[in-house]
């Protein structure tokens, strides 16, 4: 069956008619041409599919579509700003090593945003455990976190608006 | 020691935003116009007879443009020895074959479709080890060899056997012995970008093909054969290299998929894109190569080795792949890795009914260390000689030469005391065994300057400097997230005289990047700064001969202009008139200036307009140079088996601290090491993260990775049963030590680093659980069951 | 992906309405993370999906002297609840190791039950709880404890038209402590055993021990027998070692691709072991 689904995505409303069988993930990438957000087992699995819904990480790849009515999502490309100013997340992902192949990155950057939009103050565990549903082949992790760190270290010395 | 302007700095990747922002495009984000999808259908059995495919049904489905299977397409042979096939006929070998394949509007529809073949087949008895396959009797995988001769049993011939000096004198010569069999098991290389291609073809019928490969002119090779075979000779292919998403090996040979989207698109006229799922992932492509090794080593009184040999056995799988030449990178951990006198390797290759293995990083040198090394903590107990000064007895020396391969740098004596040291090795060795905790370590010996496995080792570089002094790099290697566009980048920085900012790689294109003969073997970075600075060299040189005929004069010009606008401006008294000569000059930071006076900013020009002005004259000029740099290397001599595989060799040392729960045989990390002889450091930043990353995929190999079958059959293709390491594993330190010995062979004395990071991670571990409880596990993975298992027959529980 | 309709109750009642109007072809889902895979592996056939997500009175926590959470309760909240870690730590600490954040997120205590695996870290803490689940339908109401709950490896007494509503858990009594533990090849894994414990304390004795273990029967297991051994006796090493003994006894674990018979059945042991002195350490 189909509907017309309204929803905000990164700030802005935007509505679709789709498909009751289709999961986020894929209205995202194919319907919203938004390439950021990635399958990477389809299985909720590997956490490549992480996107943020009203303030929480979820897995697109097993978030049926019609649940995101009414709801807040932000993918990566909503982490960008004006100009292509990077979020300070992404600007430490990048200043420290947190990036290899970057197939993991966008979900792994939103991971580390919702644990950042909780606490400035994460400790490594908490850090560890925010993460423990991004899987990387590359980094071994280590960079990652030392760039959660530095993201923190940045949100917390920004001029509060 | 020179003072570097970037080398040696942490520096981000230029790659690095755009992966950050979700910008990046990878196989699976590109979509052309037009574009079909294509589904696979594989085998139902490990070893059957194809008596009748029926794709009638699959035809009809509206959406679907094109079906084929072997019966209506040509013949195209795969695979180095040509004994695999786009698409099966007559015969399936391994549940991974390829037997159909549909192209049609969307991905569901296809997959649709590939459910309605029907294909009958007559199920044979499938071999499963290979020592079943090696038995009187047992069923032949292949009938027929590729040039059509009937076959008489399932050993391929490859000629993996070599041997230096007198083993068996040896053998009577030794003080001690150690004799022991160790195995090794099939690991998938996840990664997390899985992998597929786009073909299309142009209205010339050349080939235009989107690829996740690390070999773009060696799979342009391959994929101009099947040309061929297609009836296309003299039509070309050009390769094109997305964003890979992770490679580590998968990307080192062609796969049926990639043939069989060449034939989907050629057959509908359209681009089709086959993406392969994770199931696909795990099960059709090809893991790691196993292997079984029988190895005895030997030492005299005081600890000196005085032989190895070495027999292994190795199920190739069904068809043959780079697994099967594993045994050439063996070769140097069982000949080199420290000092050796005497050794012989025999490596037998099997075909089974199995999946076929190709490359994953480390290419067999894993696999090989796990038993060496392993053994030798053995050899040197049973010696009586703690297993750290074993290792320093035996340690490899710099200049010397062992069966061919020259090492001229080694820092492995400085790895080996640096994992000592920050283990508390002394302290700790055999002293902990009441807590059930020890420590252990083991060595690495790896390619560093290229490895010559094909007729070039080569790398080609073109460098075009442009009006406002960018340069954009064009080379044939690949960037698969290692950091190979950073390190070349920075490596032309500062062999040119620009800041890296300046700089950008482009990459993945035959048909605007120079040769190159893949990115493999850790010699990406290695070779291609290498060529870089060759071509900056050839830059450097063009810019400076421009500036013997034009700095003064456009110095003057400018000079001039400003006494026009601002009349009380003093004019210096500048020789203008006098020749100059180019080694007058210097570039740096982006800027030309006189050597002579280099802080004099009337006497600077920045790159860009100097470029303009030698370009916007008459008979003007730009600057594009190129190189290629095939490094001082050596086959494998066919007869002697020896040869300089190698311009130069990495080294290093990994030590583990570990602690094991007697009740339940779980193995708990303390604390890891590892130490590296990286030459030279180019991107502190990156150098890092390929041995953090390397040594995570290798506590994976050692602990937790297993890619199960049962007859053949891929029992857990997917992350919730094949585990791999998240970052709630890392739950205790990781040091990564690096060690400059400074190669002169090696880009500002650089070795390539890709691979070396995870060779020893797993004997290191099985060290220390030996240390520990005083049980060896001799087969990948440790697992808590075999812990248990060994503690209860040592009567411990 | 199979093609599916979905639907989107706002009541118990407009629920029932849309399972009878679809007949054999719809089923509940909760949070979706384990039905839409297994529905994408063609595992399960459903041509219609009703989700509980909009049934607001599902969602809760309730402290009511006991803890009555909605079947719809995210783990996320369970998780976050300090009343819930103070009370019924056993329950927090499956919760917080259950999966990953973003499976957290979505995934329901009710979901976990529904799905009836016997490797489910909720459901050792819930059965050495005591919990009592709430289970209506368009026939009525009925309440079901945990340990009747589960009839086999996926299933449960409830028919295709019920819906699980809310666990129900009893009042925290003084001296009493939980724990839960669990075992995976990784740290991100299903349970190849989990194990919970709940004891009532007396001085040194033991008053009350409840006892459950899981992934190692087709359904989770409470360990009667081995309960009534404890109770009345202090927990000494020696009581433990026959526990651990008597545990390995009452299991029927399998070899799967995850581990083997052998190593599951000494984990159960070990684990309930190391349950009971856990909560022991617990009791306050």
């Amino acid at each position: 069956m189909k509907k017309v689904i309204q929803f905000t995505l990164n700030g802005n409303e935007v509505s679709a008619e789709l498909e009751s069988h289709k999961m986020l993930l894929e209205v995202l990438r194919d319907t919203f041409e938004m390439t950021g957000t990635k399958e990477g087992c389809g299985q909720g699995e590997c956490g490549t599919c992480t996107v943020i819904i009203d303030g929480v990480s979820i897995k697109s790849c097993l978030y049926p579509v019609f649940e995101v009515e009414g709801k807040s999502v932000t993918t990566i490309e909503g982490l960008v700003g004006e100009g292509g100013k990077l979020h300070p997340i992404q600007e430490a992902f990048v200043e420290k090593g947190g990036i290899q192949c970057g197939f993991c990155s966008p979900g792994m950057i939103l991971s580390a945003k919702a644990l950042l939009d909780e606490t400035w103050t994460p400790s490594d565990n908490e850090i560890k455990r925010a993460i423990s549903g991004n899987l990387c082949r590359c980094t071994g992790y280590v960079q990652i976190i030392d760039s959660i760190r530095d993201a923190a270290t940045r949100l917390s010395n920004q001029d509060p608006k | 020691m020179t003072d570097y302007s970037f080398i040696g700095k942490e520096i981000p990747r230029p790659d690095a935003p755009d992966k950050a922002a979700g910008k990046a495009l990878y196989i699976s984000d590109l979509v052309k116009p037009g574009m079909l999808y294509g589904k696979i259908k594989y085998s139902e059995h490990a070893h059957a007879k194809i008596k009748h495919i029926d794709t009638s049904k699959a035809e009809k489905l509206p959406g679907v443009r094109a079906v084929i299977t072997g019966y209506n397409t040509p013949e195209i042979r795969i695979g180095f020895m040509k004994d695999n096939f786009a698409l099966k006929k007559d015969k399936v070998r391994q549940f991974r074959d390829e037997v159909a394949a549909v192209a049609a509007t969307d991905p569901e529809i296809a997959q649709e479709a590939v459910d309605l073949i029907k294909v009958e087949y007559e199920e044979l008895p499938g071999v499963f080890t290979p020592e079943d396959a090696l038995k009187e009797g047992a069923p032949l995988v292949h009938e027929v060899d590729p040039g059509g001769r009937p076959r008489k049993d399932n050993l391929i011939q490859l000629p993996w056997k070599w041997t230096e000096g007198d083993v068996e004198r040896a053998k009577q010569e030794s003080a001690f012995i150690v004799e022991d069999h160790y195995q090794t098991q099939r690991v998938q290389q996840t990664c997390m970008g899985t992998a597929g291609c786009i073909a299309e073809f142009d209205l010339q019928s050349n080939l235009i093909i989107y690829s996740k490969t690390q070999i773009p002119y060696l799979a342009q090779n391959d994929f101009n054969q099947a040309l061929v075979a297609m009836g296309l000779k003299g039509k070309s292919t050009r390769v094109i290299v997305p964003y890979l998403g992770g490679s580590f090996g998968t990307g080192l040979d062609t796969h049926g998929y990639e043939y069989i989207t060449i034939l989907l698109a050629y057959r509908t006229g359209r681009p089709v894109k086959i993406l392969l799922s994770r199931a696909e992932e795990f099960s059709n492509l090809s893991p790691r190569q196993p292997s079984k090794t029988h190895i005895i080593q030997g030492c005299d009184k005081e600890g000196r080795l005085t032989f190895r040999e070495v027999n292994m056995l190795l199920d190739n799988g069904a068809y043959t792949s780079w697994g099967a030449t594993t045994p050439t990178v063996m070769l140097m951990p069982i000949s080199t890795l420290y000092q050796v006198p005497n050794f012989f390797y025999n490596a037998k290759i099997v075909y089974t009914n199995n999946t076929y293995c190709q490359a994953m990083r480390g290419y067999g040198n894993p696999q090989a260390t796990w038993a060496i090394e392993s053994n030798m903590d053995q050899l040197a107990e049973k010696a009586g000689i703690d297993a750290l000064d074993f290792r320093m007895i035996n340690r490899n020396l710099p200049n010397t030469e062992s069966f061919g391969f020259k090492i001229t740098t080694c820092g492995l004596e400085d790895c080996i005391q640096s994992v000592g040291e920050k283990l508390k090795w002394r302290e700790k060795r055999g002293k902990q065994k009441n807590k059930a905790r020890g420590v252990g370590m083991a060595s690495l010996f790896h390619t560093g300057g290229g490895c010559r496995i094909y007729r070039s080792d080569g790398t080609g570089i073109i460098m075009k400097l442009d009006d406002f002094g960018n340069v954009s790099v064009a080379t044939g290697g690949i960037e698969m997230g290692q950091g190979f566009n950073s390190a070349l980048a920075i490596a032309t920085a500062e062999s040119l005289g620009v800041t890296p900012d300046k700089v950008s790689v482009v990459f993945g294109d035959t048909a605007t990047c120079p040769w190159d003969v893949g990115t493999h073997a850790s010699r990406g970075a290695y070779t291609s700064c290498n060529a870089a600075i060759m071509a900056a060299e050839k830059a450097r040189e063009k810019i400076f001969n421009l500036a013997s005929e034009h700095f003064m004069s456009r110095v003057k010009s400018v000079l001039v202009k400003k006494k026009k606008k601002d009349p009380d401006f003093q004019m210096p008294d500048f020789d203008f008139e006098s020749p100059r000569d180019p080694s007058e000059f210097e570039l740096k930071e982006n800027t030309v200036f006189l050597r002579e006076e280099p802080d004099n900013p009337l006497l600077r020009i920045s790159l860009g307009e100097f470029l303009r002005t030698a370009h916007f004259r008459n008979q003007g000029t730009m600057i594009v140079t190129e190189a290629f740099y095939d490094p001082n290397n050596g086959m494998l001599d066919p007869k002697t088996g020896k040869g300089n595989l190698s311009a130069t060799y990495t080294w290093g040392a990994q030590g583990a601290e570990v602690e094991v729960d007697l009740e339940t045989g779980e193995i708990k990390i303390l604390n890891f090491v590892s130490a590296n002889d990286v030459g030279k450091v180019i991107n502190k930043q990156t150098l890092m993260g390929q041995f953090y990353g390397a040594s995570v995929m290798g506590f994976g190999y050692a602990l937790s990775e297993e890619f199960k079958t049962d007859k053949g059959r891929n029992m857990n293709p997917n992350f919730l049963d094949y585990k791999i390491f998240s970052a709630s594993d890392l739950d205790f330190p990781l040091h990564v030590e690096l060690i400059e010995t400074n190669d002169k062979e090696g880009p500002f004395g650089a070795k390539g680093v890709g691979e070396p990071g995870l060779v020893p991670t797993a004997p290191a571990i099985g060290n220390a659980i030996y240390d520990a409880i005083g049980v060896r596990i001799k087969s990948l993975p440790i697992t808590p069951e075999k812990i248990l298992a060994a503690l209860k027959e040592k009567g411990k529980r | 992906m199979k093609k599916f309709d979905y639907y989107q109750p706002e009541s118990l009642n407009e629920a029932y309405r849309l399972m009878e109007e679809n007949e054999g072809r719809a089923r509940y889902i909760a949070g979706g993370t384990d039905i839409i895979w297994r529905i994408k592996q063609g595992v399960i056939k459903a041509d219609a999906l009703i989700s509980l997500r909009r049934i607001r009175p599902l969602e809760g926590i309730t402290r009511n002297g006991g803890l009555t959470l909605g079947s719809m309760a995210l783990f996320r909240n369970i998780e976050k609840d300090s009343s819930i870690a103070r009370d019924y730590p056993s329950l927090t600490q499956a919760v917080s190791i259950l999966a990953n954040p973003q499976v957290r997120n979505v995934a329901t205590v009710g979901g976990n039950l529904c799905n009836g695996a016997p490797s489910a870290d909720s459901v050792p803490p819930l059965m050495v709880l005591e919990a009592v689940l709430t289970i209506e339908g368009p026939g009525g109401r009925r309440e079901v404890p945990i340990g009747n709950f589960f009839t086999g490896p996926g299933q449960s007494c409830m028919d295709r038209t019920e819906i699980l509503t809310q666990i129900k858990i009893p009042k925290k009594v003084f001296n009493s402590g939980s724990a839960f533990l669990k075992k995976g090849r990784v740290s991100q894994d299903i349970a190849v055993v989990n194990a919970a414990a709940f004891l009532v304390m007396e001085g040194k004795i033991c008053r009350k021990c409840r006892l459950a273990v899981g992934a190692v029967a087709p359904v989770p297991l409470r360990l009667t027998n081995i309960e009534e051994m404890v109770e009345g006796r202090e927990i000494d090493p020696e009581l433990l070692d026959r526990v651990g003994e008597m545990v390995e006894r009452a299991v029927s674990p399998i070899t799967d691709v995850r581990s083997t018979e052998n190593w599951r059945r000494v984990m159960s042991g070990v684990l309930v072991k190391r349950a009971i002195q856990k909560a022991h350490k617990m009791v306050d």
